[in-house]
């Protein structure tokens, strides 16, 4: 993972994200300690106090089949957390270039396989 | 096991034999353990990533890319058929050509990648040389075997030089990755001097081939011209003389600085006539006789490559003449996608996968299997991937153009701008790729649109616009006439121009920043303007680059930075 996408300001929110280790696709950490493809569930932790939790993360990585546990820089919206660089808003909704293949494609695939 | 490959051969590439075959299946199953081992936390992430960059396996933004090597370019309609299953099977129905000639997946599945790699293995196709540090995929000129203005076939070398490096124990954990480009046509379409290493082949006095070798090209963070080492490599000392560089780059190359690993980095510290020194004095020390190139080995990869039967030309010129006087829409498209063959009657017909407001280089499953019958209909059987992401039919009579060009048309894949400015050449960008700063599709699809009118491409004429999401220069920026680098400013896009960079042999540059970044909209608006100047101030007859070597980059800077 690319150290400049950890970073964070001293004050502010953050969020827990990672990728799931058989398919790839994006995951948010939700407050149920449960990993949601959706950023909408993801628990917002204050910058002074993510660190803990993504030790804890990055350290129960395997055992919760993900790898590249890192933790983004949100605002708070009445939506729910928006990262706050375009890097992270892709990640959270997709790319840009095909609307249909947001979070919610991946629960419903279009071609299974043979 | 056989030697023997199974006929008929395949037109314009390496027929496999059994014992390719066999190692392509244990590298499969080899990859299948390593796979499980991985899901099982056998081995770490760390531990198992070089394993999967071997086999072309990277994770990105939003999933696994499988990356597919197309050796030189070079595709046959069953493999292009064996593509599309994958698309549709396995990944969300399309594929991306890419800038070294190859093929990515965007949607891949860690644990479907061993029944990928097998399936691929089935149609002679495989992963390897696409990731890592190792020598990647050699590139050849998309008209290759076919050109009119070609001397010399260079997909066999390129074979020749993918046998050699392909698990090469030396070189399989270099500083860094390592680029070659091969061309055998004087009209270099391989942008031979910025790779590690470009070679230009010609025929030799004694009707052997002969290469120019040029060393330490490239792009990216530190874009530089390659220097010319050598201007007539024999043929025979041609594996000798490039494993002395690349054990010469393998020593002093520096590892302790990704930024700094790359052979140009080398090139220029020691300079070039130290850095030549080096290499002749490794060259002059190598057991030459076991190196040595020998024309029957030459001849018996030659032998393994499948050639067209061509029809007589009979009344084909005359057709197509007649075809292109009724249709005048025909006639622009064969001007500007096709290119003069050797063979009477024949040409090579470039299909443009860059329509109007879509994703360079991006083909759906049913694209690629369309692609494939027309490849058996038409010509051979073979297709070529070129590094400007689109897609060759190599021998196409002329008398069948008119019928290709109006099922293309009605498969979205007629688009008549090959060489133009909507001809766009784009990575991935920050839709997909974990690397990017900016977005390169939608600025893509946004040119394109502004571009659009068939008639305002033909008044603007040649020219070439790349576009990086990145430093890492995928998308060719720096070689691109006009060239846009995506940047990251404070965690938004923002995008660089860049003007006057070129590809060709004898005029190649690099591309130089004009003014600070601007915004998606911002930068489309500025090449409008920059379009707009060069049509104002261009003397009669005059490319968009010879302006922009006349002029220089101020007038340009000072219109895109103009304000309304």
């Amino acid at each position: 993972m690319d150290r400049r996408n950890n970073r964070r300001d001293a004050e502010g929110s953050s969020v827990i994200t990672a990728n799931r280790l058989l398919d790839g696709r994006i995951v948010w950490l939700a407050a149920d300690g449960e990993w949601s493809p959706f950023i909408r569930h993801a628990h917002v932790y204050s910058n002074a106090d993510i660190e803990d939790a993504l030790k804890q993360q990055i350290a129960s990585a395997q055992d919760n089949e993900l790898v590249g546990v890192y933790g983004v820089q949100v605002t708070v919206t009445a939506s729910g957390p928006v990262p706050i660089t375009s890097r992270e808003r892709i990640r959270a909704g997709g790319p840009s270039v095909h609307p249909d293949f947001t979070p919610e494609w991946q629960e419903h695939p279009a071609v299974s396989p043979a | 096991m056989s030697h023997a490959p199974h006929s008929p051969l395949p037109v314009g590439h390496y027929a496999y034999d059994e014992v390719d075959r066999t190692f392509l299946k244990q590298r499969v199953a080899q990859f299948r353990d390593q796979v499980e081992r991985r899901i099982s936390g056998a081995l770490t992430e760390e531990e198992f990533k070089p394993l999967r960059l071997m086999n072309g396996l990277y994770l990105q933004l939003h999933a696994y890319m499988l990356r597919v090597a197309i050796p030189y370019g070079i595709l046959n309609s069953g493999q292009m058929r064996a593509l599309a299953q994958i698309a549709q099977r396995y990944d969300r129905d399309y594929g991306h050509f890419t800038t070294r000639q190859n093929i990515q997946f965007n949607w891949i599945r860690l644990e479907d990648t061993p029944d990928i790699l097998a399936l691929l293995a089935d149609a002679d196709m495989h992963a390897i040389q696409t990731s890592g540090n190792c020598i990647r995929n050699v590139t050849a000129d998309q008209f290759a075997g076919a050109a009119a203005d070609e001397v010399l076939d260079p997909r066999v070398h390129a074979e020749i030089l993918r046998q050699w490096s392909t698990l090469h124990p030396e070189f399989t954990f270099l500083p860094r990755k390592f680029k070659i480009a091969i061309s055998g046509s004087p009209q270099d379409r391989v942008a031979a001097r910025f790779h590690d290493i470009g070679l230009m082949a010609r025929n030799g006095e004694n009707g052997r081939p002969v290469f120019e070798v040029y060393v330490g090209g490239g792009l990216g963070r530190t874009p530089i011209v390659g220097v010319k080492l050598r201007d007539d490599l024999p043929e025979e000392d041609l594996i000798a003389y490039l494993e002395a560089i690349l054990r010469v780059y393998n020593e002093f190359g520096r590892r302790d600085n990704i930024y700094k690993a790359r052979i140009k980095i080398l090139v220029q510290a020691l300079g070039v006539d130290e850095f030549r020194d080096r290499v002749n004095a490794e060259f002059v020390a190598m057991d030459r006789a076991r190196y040595r190139l020998d024309e029957r080995i030459v001849a018996a990869i030659r032998a393994r490559f499948g050639v067209p039967d061509f029809d007589p030309a009979g009344q084909a010129a005359e057709k197509l003449a007649q075809q292109r006087k009724a249709d005048r829409a025909f006639d622009f498209w064969v001007r500007t996608n096709t290119h003069a063959h050797k063979q009477p009657g024949y040409v090579s017909v470039t299909i443009s996968c860059k329509p109007a407001g879509g994703i360079p280089g991006d083909v759906t499953s049913s694209q690629m299997n369309l692609l494939a019958d027309l490849a058996d209909q038409l010509s051979f059987g073979e297709l070529r991937i070129t590094h400007l992401q689109n897609v060759v039919l190599g021998h196409v009579r002329q008398d069948k153009l008119y019928g290709l060009w109006q099922t293309l048309e009605q498969n979205g894949l007629g688009t008549a701008n090959v060489g133009f400015i909507t001809d766009i050449v784009a990575c991935p960008g920050l839709d997909y790729c974990a690397l990017a700063n900016a977005r390169s599709i939608p600025i893509a699809q946004k040119l394109s649109e502004r571009f659009a009118s068939p008639d305002l491409q033909r008044e603007i004429g040649p020219l070439r616009l790349n576009i990086s999401g990145c430093i890492n220069a995928c998308g060719h920026h720096h070689a691109g006439h006009i060239g846009i680098l995506g940047v990251d400013k404070r965690g938004e896009e923002a995008f660089q121009i860049t003007l006057g960079g070129a590809a060709d042999q004898d005029t190649v540059s690099i591309g130089q920043i004009i003014g600070a970044a601007m915004s998606e909209d911002e930068t489309v608006d500025a090449i409008a303007r920059i379009i707009d100047t060069y049509l104002a101030r261009r003397t009669a007859g005059e490319q968009f680059i010879e302006t922009c070597r006349r002029l220089g980059t101020a007038p340009f800077k000072d219109a895109a930075y103009a304000t309304a």
